[in-house]
């Protein structure tokens, strides 16, 4: 069977950058959700 | 799309409406309605400022111009983001420093309040037309995904809900559904491609079956040669330093050195995904070879062959790109009309919570003059090109006067500054309607003047440097902020690293350069060069970000 490396390489850049992308801002955000409370609680 | 993929759609609506409306208990200031409360984090703000930037009409327009022309058209992606890191390097640091929220708060700090208001009046217009120029766009390009034709019940739908989020929880809405629908798309494009592929017989299918040429990133000749990469990279640096769409989302920034984060990983990552839906227009120009109009390929290729369900999850991921563009620039517009027309002239002992208010009646007006101008589109033909065209000119003399004179020369003045702005506009608007020259060259005829004019008024004038002007020249170094919180950053680098780094950027930029103009004499070379020059370019800016 045919393997495009062109495409499934292109594909798995996007593919890395969505898993980054999805659990990185995830952390990030309970981080800001923490700081938002804690000023409010001031 | 069947019953399946609408419900996928409506779900994903509530969702997204749901998710912007939370942040409505998280607005105590204008601060946080404008600017998150300037507590965006790098990644967040990377996804947020890729976001705003890809569009639907990146993947059915630059797509479209793919299947028409080739895949040069990529480099207006590609270079936009090489003008990204520019900005984010060494521009945008400093507006940061300032705290401003708009460019014409600078121009006031700057030049003077006429100034700011002058720009802040223009930019309303300008951000609200546009809206309704990609709203048009996107609800044209449902009509064929979805096969829903009726454009009111589209414009609704693309409309209604990032209205209320962004009127309810300003830019936390705007910034958090916008990470959600980086994800999206990026999804949904991830999808397309290997389907779109597999129908054309993969790499060796697509290379064998198209015409000539259209795989070169560099050609010699033709409408996106090489000369087009030169100027809409110019542009390109024009856009990242003016913008109020993007500069307010780097404003939103905990601090200075995220800010150049953010610009530099949304740059880097929204270059493989520029691919990810220029590859698939490709390949519709071998599926559909003679579509009158381009602009069909993306669509057309999803109506005929992604099946039902996946088919939901893309238009979903597409329909995010739209509400990511319109949120931020509804709250770009809500911003300079609070910020420099209500809050500094109509209203100047406005307390925050009268602030708030009027920002969030305009977020909701602009969202209404955004469906009528969507409306007025097809009426008014071919004026909406010009008016486009006028304020695309307009934006080079601004860029001129905002960046060029205002951060490197300290003796222009507002007269200079006034006097440039509109020279550059007329000189523009003349080269175009009257010479009949081509936007590129229009652009660039428009900032020569906007450069010859501006010093000329402004030495033939009295000088009268605003009082806060050391204040913006002070910027360019270090704040006491900065090293009160022990994280500093350098525009100029002073440790080893940091000055290694900015060597690797502008080697990265002379590869680049080098690799264009072997384009110009038709070289072999110049793509593979050019693309290497890029990203070394941005391995360079990466690492600046991280030294000092």
């Amino acid at each position: 069977m045919y393997f495009d490396w062109r495409t499934w390489g292109i594909w798995l850049i996007g593919f890395t950058i969505l898993v980054v992308w999805i659990y990185v801002p995830i952390k990030e955000f309970k981080k800001l959700l923490k700081k938002r409370k804690d000023d409010l609680n001031k | 799309m069947n019953s399946l993929d609408y419900l996928i759609v409506l779900a994903f609506l509530g969702m997204i409406f749901f998710v912007g409306s939370i942040f409505y208990k998280w607005i105590g200031n204008s601060d946080d309605f404008y600017l998150a409360g300037r507590n965006l984090t790098p990644f967040i703000l990377a996804a947020v400022l890729a976001a705003t930037n890809i569009n639907l009409y990146s993947f059915i327009g630059q797509s479209g111009i793919a299947y028409k022309y080739g895949i040069p058209i990529i480099w207006q992606t590609w270079t936009g983001n090489m003008a990204m890191v520019f900005s984010g390097l060494f521009v945008i640091p400093i507006f940061r420093r300032l705290r401003i929220r708009t460019i014409p708060e600078f121009l006031e700090m700057r030049y003077s309040k006429g100034v700011r208001t002058l720009v802040a009046v223009i930019w309303v217009f300008r951000l609200a037309f546009w809206l309704g120029v990609i709203l048009y766009t996107a609800v044209t390009a449902a009509q064929i995904i979805t096969g829903v034709h009726s454009f009111t019940a589209l414009v609704l739908i693309l409309s209604v809900v990032v209205i209320i989020y962004t009127m309810l929880g300003g830019m936390w809405s705007v910034a958090l559904t916008d990470v959600i629908q980086f994800i999206l798309m990026l999804s949904g494009a991830l999808i397309l491609l290997p389907i779109a592929m597999s129908y054309v017989g993969w790499w060796p299918g697509l290379v064998a079956k198209l015409p000539k040429d259209s795989l070169l990133l560099v050609q010699q000749t033709g409408k996106y040669s090489w000369k087009f990469v030169l100027a809409i990279f110019l542009l390109g640096i024009e856009w990242a330093c003016v913008d109020q769409g993007l500069l307010q989302r780097a404003f939103g920034a905990e601090n200075i050195r995220t800010v150049a984060k953010g610009l530099v990983l949304a740059a880097i990552i929204t270059t493989p995904f520029a691919l990810l839906w220029n590859l698939p227009g490709l390949a519709a120009r071998i599926i559909f070879p003679h579509l009158a109009n381009a602009d069909t390929a993306v669509p057309l290729l999803l109506a005929h062959f992604i099946p039902n369900i996946v088919l939901g999850i893309i238009v979903v991921g597409l329909f995010s790109s739209q509400l990511s563009a319109t949120s931020g620039n509804l709250n770009g517009i809500a911003t300079v009309f609070a910020s420099d027309i209500y809050e500094n002239v109509l209203n100047r002992k406005a307390t925050d919570k009268d602030v708030i208010l009027v920002a969030r009646i305009i977020t909701i007006l602009a969202g209404i003059a955004m469906i009528i101008f969507a409306y007025a589109v097809p009426v008014l033909g071919g004026a909406v090109n010009a008016y486009l065209t006028v304020i695309a000119i307009m934006d080079m003399p601004l860029f001129i006067i905002a960046v060029v004179y205002g951060l490197l020369w300290k003796r222009a003045n507002w007269q200079g500054a006034i006097g440039g702005y509109f020279s550059g506009a007329i000189a523009g608007i003349i080269g175009q309607y009257f010479f009949k020259f081509d936007f590129n060259l229009t652009t660039f005829i428009s900032a020569g003047a906007a450069l010859l004019i501006t010093p000329i008024i402004s030495l033939a004038t009295k000088n009268s440097p605003s009082d806060k002007i050391e204040h913006i020249w002070k910027a360019k170094k270090i704040s006491e902020e900065e090293s009160k919180n022990n994280n500093v950053y350098n525009i100029i680098p002073k440790t080893l690293y940091g000055k290694l780094s900015l060597g690797i950027f502008f080697l990265g930029l002379l590869i680049f350069l080098t690799g264009i103009i072997m384009g110009s004499q038709g070289m072999e070379l110049a793509s593979v060069i050019s693309v290497t020059g890029m990203v070394i370019y941005f391995a360079g800016g990466l690492l600046k970000t991280y030294t000092n």
